[in-house]
């Protein structure tokens, strides 16, 4: 029964997604929104920070289709991921504001520090930033997917651990004393990249960089899933031990599309954090990580396009809705969810084909039932 | 506290109603200078007061009923004084007058309680209490006097406990006051009398008792003779021998407790999640529900049967059970049925459905915490070793525990419906070959799943904060259990519990309630790693 749990979202022969169109679209938006906020006309800062926040969101979602929908992994803690790069992008922006204003940050007024923890050390440089970013996620992701795979925990297994390892990072985070920032996270941000983060074009830069980012993600991961690697991706999804009988090593296979879906969502943190204006322990928190494989699911796995657009479905709807009727959004969203599950199998974006499938079925059942009664 | 204060209430009454009625004694010279005193502002002269009253009762010179009236009357501000009129007592059933505790007009100057200060009130508390001992030996006024006494035993009246004692009949009153006795001794200077207290009080092992020795030695020094010395030298090694034994006993009884809690969480998720596959995030909202419908069943009676209100815990075992076991066939016949081929899809239908859920109950009750009367069966507890007492709110949680996982394990293993579960979880396809319908088991394991979960929510109830997030909580708590406790196994999921709730406690006083909570599941992972079917795992085809 569980190895059915992450079996093929449909059929073997579901087209391609049409995936070039998309990520060209977004380089284009990326590029418009970089040319708006040099030139200052175009839309309100306020809505390209939505816009910007949302590519972020649509970049979690394809690091999380590339493992869930190709590889057959379900994490439920994709929020770790995006958190590292998150709290690291922080933590850069708060001490170079701290070396410039040298008004220190709240948490080390409330811890009673007198200097920022060593670990701080170098972090003004934002190329060691990033260099660090990437790494750490890399490093984080490969340890842990290097025990669970190497032990085959896999499934439903894999999922629960991953959400208790992000858990477990939010009890952490949710500590004064580790200098991140604790309950309150980090906030107050002042510049990055020596650009005023208040100013029209460094928000329309951000976005911009979001954008490209998130097209990038999806040209790589198109890339990589349509590979030979790709297909050996897909084989695991779709029965792993035969491939290892067949004699490949699936473990790296998997450690391999893992480690580079979690550096994904690292970037996507990065990406984010400087946009809201704040890190909390609160991107830890199970629900988000959850959140992100429901939109994954709504917009269709394995699909890539379904699932960033599942995402930018789902948090335009959230930013909408949760200023419109802040207590209907909940309601809404589960009912979503619940039409999706039950009858779109396949998620918004990948149910065409399935309908069409179905009915195919259907017909050539019904029409066996038909022979058959012609015979007796 | 709030006990404490109702029993004299009664017990007043019955004892005012007897004493005007014999002896409308009249007004003695103590009597008078009694209350004059008492009405007075300053701090001195009422605790003196107090401390004379007393002493004559004890002495037998003054009526202790009278002692008890006018104390109790005056901690409660009932005591009314004013300039040049005599002092009134304004009870629940009109003003009577002090002096003579006969019915009274109500006055027709302005009369106010005098202002009782911490000190004054210590000393009317006290005081209070004492004179109860000797109004009424044996009631519950008494009983729940000396209770107050025992918490601070020094500043008891000797002369009064002395008479008390004289005057009790029941064996473990005497025994308590003597302790109380034997408190106020060790400050004596005749050393027989204090080596006797030392003794007396090394045999009732306790923090308070090991604290008041160490001072004592602290206090007598070098001074000592060696007998006392050698005394006070065992009584507190004997004490604190049993303080860790007692020590080690509530650590082990903490972690029944949060295991029993942790085991109740888990055992609906053990059959769903174990027995049927179904990963279903909706648990912790049905743990929450099974809390609302005991919250209801008590809002129920308190409207309908407030007689029976002591009892809703009980009354609401099978109701919790069965709108939980409701709301789970619903969600099971009308979203989990269609995923079963799906079961990834369960993730994510149950988690909209514990979203819906939260909701809903939000929007219907609020989001405040509710608030549970504690029956009286479960409030307090018994000393067992030194510290250690056994609440009966934690044991009624672990014995509850207890006999619903007995319950559940007759069900699966003793009946033909646990047969067919069985048989389900173990070949589905052949299950159905035979003749069993699986949708049909499917259906009501889910409802036994979810009204399970609904017991751990009335089990909850008295301890937890119950409002509508509070299923939160637990899910992730649950899965690990179950999980680690090996899928379709619930002896596995009861030992997973047992072992993370006693880890625990026993890591929380060391690193604290995050880091214990952190390292635990920490250890979880660590050991699914090394066995990822869990600790006890059915072989099964599934």
């Amino acid at each position: 029964m569980f190895d059915q749990l992450f079996s093929p979202p449909g059929s073997a022969t579901r087209p391609a997604p049409p995936v070039a169109p998309l990520a060209l679209l977004l380089a284009f938006l990326g590029l418009a929104s970089i040319l708006s906020g040099w030139t200052g006309i175009g839309p309100s800062p306020y809505f390209l920070n939505l816009i910007g926040q949302v590519a972020a969101f649509g970049m979690l979602a394809i690091s999380l289709d590339l493992i869930w929908g190709y590889a057959g992994v379900l994490s439920l803690g994709h929020g770790l991921y995006f958190a590292i790069g998150g709290y690291l992008i922080a933590m850069h922006m708060v001490k170079v504001s701290y070396l410039l204003t040298s008004t220190p940050p709240d948490f080390m007024l409330f811890m009673g520090w007198d200097e920022l923890p060593g670990y701080y050390a170098g972090l003004e440089w934002f190329p060691y930033t990033l260099l660090l970013i990437i790494t750490i996620s890399a490093l984080v992701a490969f340890i842990f997917g290097f025990i669970s795979f190497r032990s085959r925990v896999s499934g439903v297994y894999f999922a629960i651990i991953s959400q208790a390892l992000v858990y477990v990072a939010m009890l952490l985070f949710f500590r004064n004393d580790t200098g991140f920032g604790g309950n309150n996270g980090m906030t107050g941000f002042t510049e990055i990249l020596g650009q005023p983060l208040g100013e029209r074009a460094t928000i329309a830069g951000l976005t911009g960089a979001s954008l490209l980012a998130a097209a990038m993600a999806l040209a790589v991961a198109s890339r990589v899933v349509r590979s030979r690697y790709g297909h050996m991706l897909m084989a695991i999804r779709d029965d792993e031990p035969r491939l290892r009988f067949l004699g490949y090593e699936t473990l790296w296979l998997k450690l391999g599309v893992w480690t580079l879906s979690a550096v994904i969502a690292a970037i996507a943190g990065m990406l984010y954090v400087p946009q809201v204006g704040i890190v909390n322990p609160r991107v830890l928190s199970p629900e988000l990580s959850i959140e992100i494989a429901v939109w994954v699911a709504i917009g269709g796995r394995g699909t890539l396009v379904g699932a960033f657009l599942g995402a930018v479905l789902i948090t335009t709807a959230k930013f909408i809705l949760t200023a419109i009727a802040p207590d209907l959004w909940p309601f809404i969203l589960s009912l979503l969810v619940l039409v999706v599950v039950v009858a779109l199998p396949n998620g918004l974006f990948g149910s065409g084909e399935t309908l069409r499938t179905r009915i195919s079925q259907l017909a050539t059942r019904r029409a066996a039932r038909q022979a058959e009664g012609a015979r007796t | 506290m709030h006990r404490f204060h109702r029993a004299p209430l009664v017990f007043l009454a019955v004892c005012l109603a007897l004493c005007t009625a014999g002896a409308a004694t009249a007004e003695t010279p103590l009597r008078r200078a009694t209350l004059e005193q008492l009405c007075e502002k300053s701090v001195g002269p009422r605790v003196e007061a107090v401390d004379r009253l007393l002493t004559a009762t004890a002495a037998g010179e003054e009526d202790a009923s009278w002692t008890f009236a006018i104390l109790d009357a005056a901690r409660s501000k009932g005591l009314h004084c004013g300039k040049d009129a005599v002092p009134l007592l304004k009870l629940e059933d009109g003003w009577r007058d002090a002096a003579s505790l006969a019915p009274a007009e109500p006055p027709e100057q302005k009369m106010k309680p005098p202002f009782v200060n911490l000190k004054v009130r210590a000393s009317l508390d006290m005081g209070a209490a004492l004179s109860a001992l000797l109004a009424a030996p044996g009631s519950a006024a008494a009983e729940s006097g000396l209770g107050e006494i025992e918490k601070r035993p020094d500043r008891a009246n000797s002369a009064v406990i002395a008479a008390a004692t004289a005057l009790s009949e029941n064996a473990p009153f005497v025994d308590r006051l003597g302790s109380i006795q034997a408190s106020l001794d060790l400050a004596s200077e005749v050393p027989e009398d204090r080596i006797a207290a030392i003794d007396r009080i090394a045999e009732n092992p306790s923090e308070r008792n090991r604290t008041a020795l160490l001072n004592l030695q602290a206090e007598l020094g070098g001074k000592a003779d060696p007998v006392t010395r050698d005394a006070l030298d065992n009584a507190i090694a004997e004490i604190d021998g049993w303080i860790a034994l007692g020590a080690v006993a509530s650590t082990v009884y903490s972690g029944l407790s949060y295991a029993s809690i942790l085991f109740m969480a888990s055992l609906g998720l053990a059959v769903i999640f174990g027995l049927m596959g179904v990963i279903n995030l909706a648990q912790g909202e049905f743990i929450m529900i099974g809390a609302y419908a005991t919250y209801a069943v008590q809002e129920a009676l308190r409207a309908i049967a407030p007689g029976l209100l002591d009892w809703y815990l009980l009354i609401a075992i099978p109701i919790a059970f069965l709108i939980t076991a409701g709301v789970g066939c619903a969600v099971e016949a009308s979203v989990i049925r269609h995923l079963y081929r799906r079961p990834l899809m369960t993730l994510l239908a149950t988690w909209a459905i514990s979203l819906f859920l939260i909701n809903s109950v939000q929007a219907i009750f609020g989001t405040q915490n509710l608030e549970f009367a504690t029956p009286a069966f479960l409030g307090g507890g018994e000393r067992l070793i030194a510290d250690f007492i056994v609440t009966w709110n934690r044991l009624f949680a672990i014995l509850f525990a207890a006999l619903v996982f007995v319950a559940a394990l007759l069900v699966l293993n003793r009946t033909q419906l646990g047969m067919y579960i069985r048989a389900v979880t173990e070949n589905r396809d052949m299950a159905g070959c035979i003749g069993v319908s699986p949708r049909r088991v499917d259906l009501i394991s889910f409802g036994i799943g979810s009204g399970l979960a609904g017991l751990a929510g009335l089990a909850l109830s008295p301890i937890y904060n119950v409002n509508p997030t509070m299923g939160t909580n637990f899910i992730v708590d649950a899965f690990m259990i179950v999980v680690l406790g090996g899928v379709g196994n619930l002896y596995g999921t009861l030992i997973a519990a047992l072992g993370v709730g006693m880890i625990n406690v026993v890591i929380e006083p060391l690193y604290g309630a995050v880091a214990a909570k952190v390292i635990v599941l920490l250890l979880i992972i660590a050991v699914i790693q090394l066995r990822p079917e869990g600790l006890f795992a059915v072989k099964g085809r599934r």
